[in-house]
């Protein structure tokens, strides 16, 4: 939002022509020195929730998880399965034997064909092997379980939102996908607002501004 | 710079824009890997396994031989950074840089992966059923004629028992022991006088420390140990003094309060010529039987001077500080080994622990080990001198190598790498292929120390008595990678099915060898919280009382120093001029750490030089002989030459030259490769007369210039406080006119 306001104000600033031609020429730079990300982004002018030309790729996983029917269906809480987000910097990925836990005497969906492949990783005994949706640079360093303490634990906000600011409403997908930027500027445009400190008083407090929060 | 034709200016404005072309690829965050990189994830972990959260494993650091407990922070199944182990008496909970380069062995690009098999001259990936049934010929072969041997480096707990097995089982004829640093002469004396082969030192006990060499805070038996009893020392209510007496500064020499040069080899003469004094006074004068006074009176201060090079007065001014500052410990380190007379200079330094009483206050007998099997045997070249004549002599029908590299680190005088051509069958157990894998017929791909299970037992325990336990930190890396114990365990249940049977590997034979030394260490939990116990403190402790130390013989005959007076054979040879002193380094050891970065780039503690070997000579000699820093020089003995780069360097004696031992490896891996030079090959066939180990002091060189000068790399800046500019202007004290600076008044 930040970005964009400041860009319509460069806009007003400066001739059209002008911008087009400072815009043009970043875009030049930005695929000569870093075309990567906008090009892995999606198809190419997909945007994520939240306006910025970032759409994460579609990740094809071993198992085609269905989010939504656990979410919306079963309305299990995020962190029954993510039980790690709230312990620890990394979200990390739930255990076989969690899923298990619960399949193994769900007789419904049993031979099921994404259950019979959950069932034989389970009898081989071998971790089934995700991919990464939501990868940071090796120079990042977020924390899980200080946002969740923050917005769930604190200011009392329902997780399936909390966990949304970040990753969209992965509850409604079935493999989850990166539908929002997870760049710095996006990062900072959240730190600079005003979050409430907990559930019941007025007072705020925004994120840390400090560059070794992250870059450690 | 200026050499390259690129000015200062000019430099910062190329850093500048390539600076631009870093910062806008960086955008391009090359390093995020959605939807192509594997998250980590477990089937069932432990329920205090909690992704991103360390969690820290007990387990022994085999970097050297001190066997210090360590603890591994493990995450997401990968061993991340070791640190001491708080339970382990010897580390306390502390760990050196040798020790955290541990890691990077275990995750080192160079790992060998796979068995190798010589053939057509080059060494080919084999199958480990090939490995086995090559190994197997070798422990049970058809002729049973020719010595089989087993060569490793200093060994103890089960790892040394299964050895013995071997021999017992009729599957190997030898176990030989070697050290290229071996400490064997100091044991024979100890044995000698003391009935032991190492008396337990307290330097904490003690209230000045006398060291001959011993650089027990660098590259000594126990360093870490020796460091917390060293801080205990400095900070007892009355500070203890430290005297270091050697030819070349060490680690040690450099926090000594006095450091006192020696001309090498003539440490033995000195130490009677304080003995001599010492025995004049009167607390000290029945101490020693008459025959022995007399021969401590040729050591008057004026020959002690001229002989050792140290200042005569020095000699009564120490001998009031041992008095004064009593109870004293006086040690013993590698330099006064290493000469022909080694044995004489060691008895001569350890008279003085004798005279001064020491036994009992800061020298004691370590506790007994409830398992005398398990102690360590420290190895020693007198083994590899003789196996080396038998394979001279064809006698060799096999050898077996582990956790030793005497293709490298042997004298070229042995020609060990040509009599190894004369055996016909040859095997090495490494992590990274090494000189000696290079030669070898079979080459078997070990687990990392990180990922193996063990027990080892250090010498010089003050402590009670401890049983270090290692464990896996982490699932091994490579599939193909063996512990060196299971393979013995396989090669046993072969030989010995009866005694072996029951063990299918490594990890239930020391299982059921610790449930079953269960009552040695007075615990009444069940056979498994025991096991699980003592996974998890890393130890296995018993705690156990210092016993005293009696002196066995005192013999005139140890003592006696050589009648020329001078260090080392052929001191004046003129064109041998020089000592070679090759040095010791913390981080180097015998040269297998170097094939490990972090040590490469680690500074050495005195000179800072980094991924070089060089040549330390004083300024005095340097001058002499037009010398200068980054002068590649030619070190030449009677048997080799090395190339080397010059260092000037106070703190040695200018009749030496010294060169660290670790560098110049031929072949192992890419880190260590043709990084400088190995001053163990060049070394001189002279020899401790009593023991029969090389005496690795007593080489003479001659020094010659290549007229070449490179760039040593190094940390510290130009001598020259000023970095060769007028940085800080500065005036003498005397011309300094206070008459004229206004005075400060205080208020």
């Amino acid at each position: 939002v930040f970005l964009l306001k400041a860009g319509n104000i460069l806009r007003m600033a400066i001739g059209g022509w002008f911008y087009a031609l400072i815009t043009g020429s970043l875009a030049i730079a930005g695929l000569a020195f870093a075309g990567v990300p906008f090009q892995q982004g999606g198809p190419i002018g997909s945007q994520t929730e939240d306006g910025y030309n970032a759409l994460g790729p579609v990740v094809t996983q071993p198992i085609e998880f269905p989010h939504y029917i656990h979410v919306e269906k079963m309305g299990i809480d995020c962190l029954y399965c993510h039980t790690y987000a709230r312990r620890s910097a990394v979200s990390g990925i739930p255990r076989l034997s969690k899923c298990i836990g619960c399949h193994q005497s769900i007789e419904s969906v049993k031979d099921t064909p994404r259950i019979k492949m959950l069932l034989d990783y389970w009898d081989k005994q071998q971790a089934i092997p995700w991919k990464k949706v939501h990868d940071e640079p090796d120079f990042v360093r977020f924390n899980h379980e200080r946002h969740v303490q923050r917005f769930i634990f604190d200011q009392g906000r329902p997780t399936r939102e909390a966990c949304g600011y970040c990753h969209g409403d992965v509850g409604s997908m079935t493999t989850a996908r990166r539908v929002k930027a997870i760049s710095m500027g996006w990062c900072v445009s959240c730190h600079e607002k005003d979050h409430r400190i907990d559930a019941v008083s007025d007072k705020t407090s925004h994120g840390p501004n400090d560059c070794w929060q992250c870059h450690k | 710079m200026s050499d390259s034709g690129v000015s200062r200016r000019d430099f910062l404005q190329i850093v500048g824009l390539g600076g631009t072309t870093v910062a806008l690829a960086g955008c391009g965050n090359t390093s995020i890997e959605s939807g192509v990189e594997l998250v980590e994830s477990y089937v069932q972990p432990e329920n205090f396994v909690v992704p991103g959260v360390g969690v820290y494993y007990a387990s022994t650091c085999v970097q050297c031989g001190a066997g210090c407990g360590i603890m591994g922070r493990v995450r997401e199944g990968r061993v991340l950074k070791l640190e001491g182990n708080p339970e382990s008496a010897i580390s306390g909970g502390k760990i050196c840089g040798l020790g955290q380069a541990a890691v990077q062995q275990h995750y080192s690009p160079d790992r060998l992966t796979t068995p190798m098999i010589m053939q057509n001259g080059s060494l080919q990936p084999a199958t480990w059923e090939q490995a086995m049934t090559l190994l197997g010929a070798t422990v049970a072969p058809a002729d049973r004629t020719g010595k089989r041997v087993w060569l490793t480096g200093p060994t103890s707990g089960h790892q040394q028992i299964l050895l013995r097995g071997l021999i017992d089982a009729g599957a190997a004829t030898d176990h030989v022991v070697y050290d290229p640093l071996s400490t064997a002469v100091e044991a024979s004396v100890n044995r000698r006088l003391f009935g032991v082969d190492q008396p337990v030192t307290l330097i904490d006990k003690a209230g000045l420390v006398l060291s001959f060499g011993n650089d027990f805070l660098g590259a000594g038996a126990s360093p870490v140990a020796a460091a917390r009893q060293y801080a205990r020392f400095r900070k007892a209510a009355r500070r203890g003094l430290l005297v270091q007496v050697e030819p070349k500064m060490t680690l040690t020499g450099a926090n000594a309060d006095r450091w006192v040069v020696i001309a090498p080899g003539t440490e033995g003469v000195f130490a009677l010529g304080l003995a001599r004094e010492l025995v004049q006074r009167k607390d000290f004068a029945g101490v020693l039987p008459q025959a022995l006074l007399a021969s401590l009176e040729p050591y008057d201060q004026g020959a002690v001077s001229r002989i050792t090079g140290v200042p005569g007065d020095l000699i009564p001014r120490l001998v009031g500080m041992l008095w004064e500052h009593a109870p004293s410990l006086v040690l013993v380190g590698r330099y006064p080994q290493g000469h022909a007379h080694g044995s004489h200079n060691v008895a001569a330094i350890a008279l003085l622990n004798v005279i001064l009483q020491n036994q009992g206050k800061t020298l004691m007998r370590a506790a007994d080990l409830p398992f005398p099997q398990l102690a360590p045997t420290g190895g020693d070249f007198k083994a590899l001198s003789d196996l080396n004549q038998a394979m001279a002599a064809g006698q060799c029908r096999s050898i077996v190598f582990h956790g030793t590299n005497p293709v490298y680190s042997a004298p070229d005088f042995l020609q060990f790498s040509a009599n190894l051509q004369k055996v016909p069958f040859k095997a090495a157990w490494v992590t990274d292929l090494d000189e000696t894998a290079m030669q070898c017929d079979l080459v078997l791909p070990l687990l990392s120390p990180l990922e193996d299970f063990g027990t080892h037992v250090a010498a010089n325990q003050s402590d009670g008595t401890e049983i270090s336990i290692q464990q896996p930190l982490m699932e091994k890396l490579y599939p193909q990678t063996r512990s060196f114990g299971d393979v013995l365990i396989e090669l046993l249940r072969q030989a010995r099915p009866e005694s072996y049977k029951a063990f299918p590997d490594y990890y239930a034979y020391l299982k059921s060898a610790v449930i079953n030394a269960k009552p040695a260490f007075q615990s009444q939990a069940p056979d498994e919280e025991f096991w699980e116990d003592t996974l998890s403190a890393g130890v296995l402790r018993r705690a156990a009382p210092l016993l005293p130390l009696t002196v066995a013989g005192l013999d005139p005959d140890m003592f006696r120093q050589p009648s020329s007076g001078t260090g080392s054979a052929g001191a004046n040879d003129a064109r041998y001029r020089f000592n070679l002193i090759p040095s010791v380094s913390a981080s180097m050891r015998d040269g297998r750490p170097a094939n490990l970065p972090w040590l490469q780039e680690s500074p050495d503690t005195l000179t800072t030089v980094v991924w070089d070997s060089w040549a330390e000579l004083h300024p005095s000699t340097a001058k002499a002989l037009q010398i200068e820093e980054g002068d590649v020089l030619f070190l030449e003995s009677r048997h080799g030459f090395i190339r080397v780069k010059a260092y000037l360097f106070p703190g040695i004696h200018p009749g030496s030259v010294a060169v660290p031992i670790g560098q110049g490896h031929l072949s192992y891996g890419r880190y260590a490769t043709s990084v400088g030079a190995n001053p163990l090959k060049i070394l001189d066939p002279v020899f401790d007369q009593e023991t029969g180990e090389l005496a690795m002091y007593a080489t003479r060189v001659a020094i010659t210039k290549t007229g070449q000068n490179e760039r040593l790399s190094k940390d510290e800046g130009p001598t020259n406080l000023q970095q060769g500019r007028k940085l800080v202007a500065t005036l003498a004290a005397d011309q300094v006119d206070l008459s004229k600076e206004t005075p400060y008044v205080i208020r």
